[in-house]
């Protein structure tokens, strides 16, 4: 008899009840990054522009664009300045309109007025 | 500037739609060029784990039989009028869900084989982010599409710290 009936019978029901209550494998789900403002300065803004394979950030003066929508949660700007990128944990972000998942962050400009 | 009366118009609709596809729904996939990967955790929304039909939510193969469509991948260009006509053949009203960061406008940019974004072709409901998407946001973006659950990213601000979050 194949383990996994024996393991169902002694743990019972195994579907998740999301949404009604969260789902224990959201913790380690790959999620976009969040970004810290006061780490970002214009240079590592274009670098981490440079690194993003799926053209999900651009940098517009002294604010940094990050599309929600096309960023792959790759992970490689996370790994390039860990001190000013990390996971946001963040992973229910349908929305009606694609514009809601363009953020603006804004950098800490060399002349930061 | 919006004409007057399109927020009482907009919450009509969505009040209509929760109305009729509450409770059942049927889906039809479309891949235009994806990697698979998208199919793949679509798939596992009906492994029981995710358990998709508790929701009411059943796939169908045919797109007459379906009241959405969830598209993925980045629209290629040789794939305009199969998409078009299953967009058409679809009884109305129906919801179109672009699924994955391919079908949003990441990873492929418009060029001579690919539209980038499936905005282009079909007229989209709900956009779901992820590469790929986990059942678990698929879940939700199905719910969103139906008006179960309202979207949450609009609020999000993607900053530490910040204390917008």
């Amino acid at each position: 008899m194949p383990g996994w009936f024996l393991r169902g019978l002694r743990r019972g029901v195994v579907t998740t009840r999301y949404p009604a209550r969260p789902d224990a494998s959201a913790a380690v789900l790959p999620t976009p990054p969040a970004f810290r403002p006061e780490a970002l300065t214009r240079e590592l803004a274009d670098r981490l522009c440079l690194i993003c394979p799926s053209w999900a950030l651009t940098r517009s003066g002294d604010v940094l664009i990050f599309d929600a929508g096309a960023c792959t949660a790759c992970g490689r700007c996370r790994e390039a300045a860990p001190e000013a990128v990390t996971a946001s944990g963040e992973f229910e972000l349908a929305v009606t309109d694609p514009a809601h998942l363009v953020k603006r962050i804004p950098l800490l400009g060399e002349d930061a007025s | 500037m919006k004409p007057p009366g399109t927020e009482e118009a907009a919450g009509a609709l969505r009040s209509s739609v929760a109305r009729q596809f509450g409770r059942s729904l049927h889906i039809r996939t479309l891949d235009t060029g994806s990697c698979a990967a998208c199919e793949q955790e679509i798939r596992l929304l009906t492994a029981p784990h995710y358990d998709l039909h508790r929701l009411g939510f059943f796939f169908t193969p045919a797109p007459r039989h379906a009241d959405l469509l969830m598209v993925t991948g980045p629209m290629i260009r040789a794939f305009d009028i199969a998409a078009r006509k299953t967009y058409e053949a679809m009884p109305g009203p129906k919801l179109v869900v672009a699924t994955g960061a391919c079908a949003l406008g990441g990873v492929y940019q418009p060029d001579a084989f690919t539209h980038g974004t499936v905005g282009e072709t079909l007229p989209v409901d709900v956009w779901i982010p992820g590469c790929p998407p986990s059942p678990l946001a698929l879940l939700q973006g199905l719910l969103v599409a139906v008006d179960r659950l309202a979207e949450k990213a609009r609020d999000l601000s993607f900053m530490q710290d910040g204390g917008l979050r």
